[in-house]
């Protein structure tokens, strides 16, 4: 068996406010030379606090807390897309994450061609995907839709697609934010059946999710997130439980 | 450093998909298609050609190259800094989404205008063997050597606007003013000679542009080797951004998915 492991001890991360504040050359000059405090001054957003966290090969994780509480932070910074301010973070494994679908369709491609494109978004090599391809088609099920360009489709047809595509590779290491829930009632059950086969591939899952039944069935280990700290860290009931006592529910 | 070019190459498939995928879709339901870009560049030529050689008295036959490699070169030039500062900000979904090195986003508008230049270029090859096939000698061979060294300096430059302007969204409107007035005090279709001229050496003498146009210009439209300074001017401006490139990358590369 593969050692795939991650492992977050201290990690702190802060979004910068000046991407909110200063977007222009304009404002930046006038701040340098007035001597006036500024009348509103959003903080740096401190979106992990002080965070220690081990998971192991074999875990399923799954990720609780609020709005904003820092599930989807913590996602992206494993993935790598966010840099830590302070700490250290160890990913060791295949990450494949599935977080937002839609993102990155060229809409003037037609659906054959956007499925080599988000293979290759992936890091797939083009052969790989050629021979992927047929079952992709197959499984999103727009039968003479997928010749036509990205841009002729609904919005559930589109979903359909990137759903396809972005679970027809696994990985080690699988993070998901919020995704079952695509398409009409008879591609949800498709879907279902899709993801839990990727679970089962997956060494380790971590997943984000307000759906309590679905976190109880799929994980044995829950994380509860509460304004950016890590408040609990145990068993999935537990963690439930504990997620309904902070939020007073 | 070699573990980010690493991760570029292997990202390569992506990049020169996306590349391709740009030029597939610029010439997609033309009539014309890919000939387009060299019609483009032949139509401008001849209408320049037609007023400047009155206004300057000069030979059309021989001015007309002149006017053909600076166009081209110079629509190089300026898809890779105002096309190529909008690459971050273009590209937020994958940067989103994927945890690609960035440089791989203005690699892309390097190699497909680099392909547009290419093709570009044959019109100005078949131009010059046809009206002066005196020039035609082995220094025809350093023609070759722009288009590695353009794609060189292209893209560490548009790989540092490309930062700044996910940072302050001013400046792909500014980099048009700048450019234009780059293009202007530059010999791109004026000549050299009209600048020494009036005075004006040091605009051609230290003007890196002069220095790489004339990588192409001296063997097709004199017979001669560029110079070594010319060689010398061309890859200091490639090392010199490269540097700076990698010294702002260094800084901010992590950063730029809060700008997006």
């Amino acid at each position: 068996m593969k050692n795939n492991r991650i492992l977050l001890s201290n990690v702190n991360l802060h979004y910068a406010s000046v991407a909110y504040q200063e977007r222009s050359l304009k404002s930046l000059m006038a701040g340098m030379f007035s001597k006036r405090p500024k009348a509103s001054k959003a903080c740096d957003i401190h979106a992990l606090k002080n965070i220690n966290v081990e998971i192991n090969s074999g875990e399923r994780v799954g990720l609780l807390g609020h709005n904003g509480a820092g599930k989807s932070t913590f996602l992206k910074t494993v993935a790598g897309l966010y840099p830590i301010s302070s700490g250290s973070l160890k990913v060791e494994g295949q990450v494949r994450s599935l977080f937002d679908l839609s993102l990155g369709f060229e809409p003037d491609a037609t659906g054959r061609e956007n499925i080599l494109y988000r293979g290759l978004l992936l890091g797939l090599s083009p052969k790989f995907m050629r021979e992927k391809e047929a079952e992709i088609v197959e499984f999103a099920g727009l039968d003479e839709f997928i010749d036509y360009p990205i841009k002729t489709y609904s919005a559930g047809m589109q979903v359909r697609l990137a759903f396809a595509i972005s679970t027809a590779v696994g990985g080690d290491i699988l993070l998901l934010d919020e995704v079952i829930g695509a398409g009409d009632a008879n591609f949800m059950s498709k879907a279902k059946s899709r993801i839990t086969s990727l679970i089962e591939q997956a060494e380790i899952l971590v997943l984000a999710s307000h759906d309590f039944s679905a976190l109880k069935s799929i994980c044995n280990r829950g994380l509860v997130f509460h304004h950016g700290d890590l408040v609990f860290d145990g068993e999935i009931a537990l963690a439930v439980n504990e997620y309904n006592n902070i939020n007073g529910l | 450093m070699l573990s980010y070019f690493s991760r570029i190459w292997a990202a390569r498939y992506f990049w020169v998909h996306l590349a391709l995928a740009d030029l597939r879709s610029r010439w997609r339901r033309s009539f014309f298609g890919v000939t387009w870009s060299i019609i483009q560049p032949l139509g401008l030529t001849l209408l320049l050609t037609l007023v400047f050689s009155r206004l300057f008295n000069t030979d059309i036959v021989t001015y007309a190259p002149y006017i053909l490699s600076g166009i081209i070169v110079w629509e190089y030039i300026s898809a890779n800094t105002v096309g190529g500062s909008l690459s971050f900000v273009q590209a937020d979904a994958y940067i989103k989404q994927c945890n690609h090195p960035l440089a791989i986003y203005t690699l892309r508008s390097v190699v497909s205008s680099a392909i547009v230049l290419m093709l570009a270029s044959l019109s100005l090859y078949s131009w010059v063997a046809v009206v002066s096939p005196q020039n035609i000698g082995w220094s025809w061979l350093a023609t070759l050597t722009i288009y590695p060294i353009l794609a060189l300096i292209a893209w560490p430059v548009s790989t540092i606007l490309a930062y700044a302007s996910a940072r302050f969204r001013d400046i792909p409107h500014a980099l048009g003013l700048v450019m234009q007035s780059l293009w202007f005090v530059s010999p791109v279709y004026f000549e050299a000679k009209m600048f020494q001229n009036g005075g004006l050496h040091a605009l051609v003498d230290y003007n890196p542009i002069y220095h790489i146009l004339q990588l192409i210009r001296a063997p097709l439209l004199q017979g001669q080797w560029p110079t070594v300074s010319n060689y010398m001017f061309s890859i200091g401006t490639a090392v010199f951004f490269g540097v700076v490139a990698v010294l702002v990358g260094y800084k901010s590369e992590r950063k730029v998915i809060f700008y997006l």
